[in-house]
């Protein structure tokens, strides 16, 4: 669970600017194998920004990312996927006219392990995220709860070894959180990479080994979750009293 | 007037087997709508293309028929992936594309006009029947050369079906037609589909122009008509429903061969867009499109 000595992951001084407004200013953050990392921050952060760049959504306006010390700045979305780089959207959107077994055989079929199929079933995945038993039904009769599930059972599917949570507890039940919470601890248990960004701070303080925390494009704060959230500037700042409830809680 | 029943029977078969026609043709425009959502107005002369490559290796050539449609399709299947490649997929990433690739496809459609042009002249060509006779079928006759254009189509059409429905670049379609961000996201190539599918789309267009230019010829322009057929069929059915477009041109198929028994020929035109109008009048989303709600 301690961090190990080579990053699976690493941002190396990005930055990001739309026309004038500087979104991320030389961020760098790594991730580490079995390692779950949480990225907390007032929204406008940068955080979503920072996911989309590191899973190729968008280009970075300088800085560069590094997998498995591999130079991927310049690949393509499906080229990351097949590295072994997954995220899940804050806004879930399945593929509506497809069936839920069929959102995540998508990715199951062209993940990383898609070619040579040596990776579990979809039908296994629908079932460690509880989805069971709406396998055939189409995706766009799921709630918002079970397609937050759907969610991660696709990212789940392309065999990640790195993985990038966008707020998947929110909208969610009191239990559900716990399920996933439990799921986040296993994959970390697994030897995956989690990077999470999240404001359900329940979750956060119970599954993060490590928080690192976004103000204005910047990191902040770096640290265990107990001494990140006991620094002053970060409780009076940027988070108020939510993290103190929760760390003292 | 009263019509002869026999007579209604046999021009509405008639109907479906032009009909099996227009949803060949629109399937592959419908195709491209819903994977890259954008309109190609140069399917007609990958059609014409069809024509004259089958017109070339049969009738000038001596090839066997079936040989020289496989051809034929082939080579307008691999132009179609090349002309996505070099030229649409650029525009696709531009802010204007919608635009872009309207006039980029009307360039391409004026370009193989006059290509067809130089080469072949502005004349009518004729193809020879793949084969002959005519079947006798319960007091119907129909040339076998109909009833294999009917054949075909549904063979060709039931193959495009299982690969949507069971295939690993069916599933990659769908999920790009739907999404394409997040298609990619879960490792579908996305620029891989679209090149696929446009040379798929192609094919679809030259194998209807194979199958129908013994009765209709080759000529440089017998693409536009089939273009405009195509664009009502496919709204007709619903932009971008695959099953909507084969519906859609079964129906106009039928309503123009049934027209023709009550009217003049020259009236076609004008029952099957009265009845595009009269369609999208009740369901502006057409017979099998899904209704977009903000």
């Amino acid at each position: 669970m301690a961090a190990q000595a080579e990053p699976v992951l690493s941002a190396e001084r990005i930055r990001k600017a739309f026309g004038g407004l500087e979104v991320l200013s030389d961020l760098s953050l790594n991730a580490y194998a079995g390692e779950s990392l949480a990225l907390i921050g007032p929204n406008g952060a940068g955080k979503t920004t920072l996911f989309n760049i590191i899973a190729g959504a968008m280009r970075a306006s300088g800085g560069r990312i590094m997998f498995e010390g591999r130079d991927i700045t310049r690949l393509r979305p499906h080229q990351r996927c097949h590295l072994g780089i997954a995220r899940t959207f804050q806004i879930s959107q399945p593929f509506v006219d497809l069936t839920v077994l069929e959102n995540v055989e998508v990715a199951q079929r062209f993940g990383r392990l898609g070619r040579d199929r040596s990776g579990a079933s979809a039908g296994h995945w629908l079932e460690r995220v509880g989805l069971a038993r709406w396998r055939d039904a189409p995706a766009s009769s799921l709630t918002l709860g079970a397609r937050k599930k759907l969610e991660l059972a696709r990212a789940l599917a392309t065999e990640p070894r790195v993985i990038l949570l966008d707020e998947v507890m929110g909208g969610l039940s009191p239990e559900e959180v716990d399920e996933v919470c439990a799921i986040i601890r296993e994959l970390r248990n697994e030897h995956m990479a989690i990077v999470i960004v999240e404001h359900v701070m329940r979750a956060v303080m119970s599954v993060a080994d490590r928080i690192v925390v976004l103000h204005q494009g910047r990191l902040i704060a770096d640290g265990l979750p107990r001494e990140v959230a006991s620094r002053p500037e970060v409780i009076e700042a940027y988070l108020g009293g939510a993290l103190d409830d929760a760390a003292a809680g | 007037m009263d019509m002869p029943l026999p007579l209604i029977i046999a021009q509405i078969i008639n109907g479906l087997i032009a009909g099996s026609m227009y949803a060949l043709f629109a399937s592959g425009l419908t195709l491209i709508w819903g994977t890259m959502k954008m309109l190609n107005f140069a399917h007609g002369e990958f059609f014409m293309l069809g024509g004259y490559l089958v017109y070339y290796f049969y009738a000038v050539l001596g090839l066997n028929p079936a040989i020289a449609a496989l051809l034929a399709v082939g080579i307008v299947f691999v132009l179609g992936m090349l002309i996505e490649r070099v030229v649409i997929q650029h525009l696709l990433s531009s802010p204007v594309w919608q635009l872009s690739t309207i006039i980029a496809t009307l360039g391409i459609s004026i370009f193989l006009q006059n290509v067809a042009l130089h080469i072949w002249g502005p004349d009518f060509q004729n193809v020879p029947y793949f084969i002959n006779g005519v079947a006798n079928i319960f007091g119907i006759r129909i040339a076998y050369q109909r009833l294999l254009i009917f054949g075909v189509s549904v063979v060709s059409i039931s193959l495009m079906w299982f690969l949507l429905k069971h295939t690993r670049f069916g599933l990659a379609l769908r999920a790009t037609s739907q999404d394409s961000d997040a298609a990619q996201l879960y490792g579908v190539n996305v620029l891989a589909v679209y090149t696929l599918t446009f040379g798929i789309s192609a094919a679809l267009a030259a194998l209807a122009a194979v199958m129908l230019s013994p009765i209709m010829g080759v000529n440089p322009y017998m693409g536009l008509s089939p273009l405009l057929k195509g664009f009502v069929v496919v709204i007709l059915g619903g932009l971008g429903s695959f099953s909507g477009a084969i519906l859609g041109g079964l129906m106009l198929g039928v309503i123009e061969s049934l027209g023709v028994l009550y009217t003049s020929t020259e009236w076609g035109d004008v029952i099957a867009f009265g009845f595009l109008v009269l369609i999208i009048w009740v369901r502006p989303w057409g017979l099998l499109g899904v209704e977009e709600r903000n």
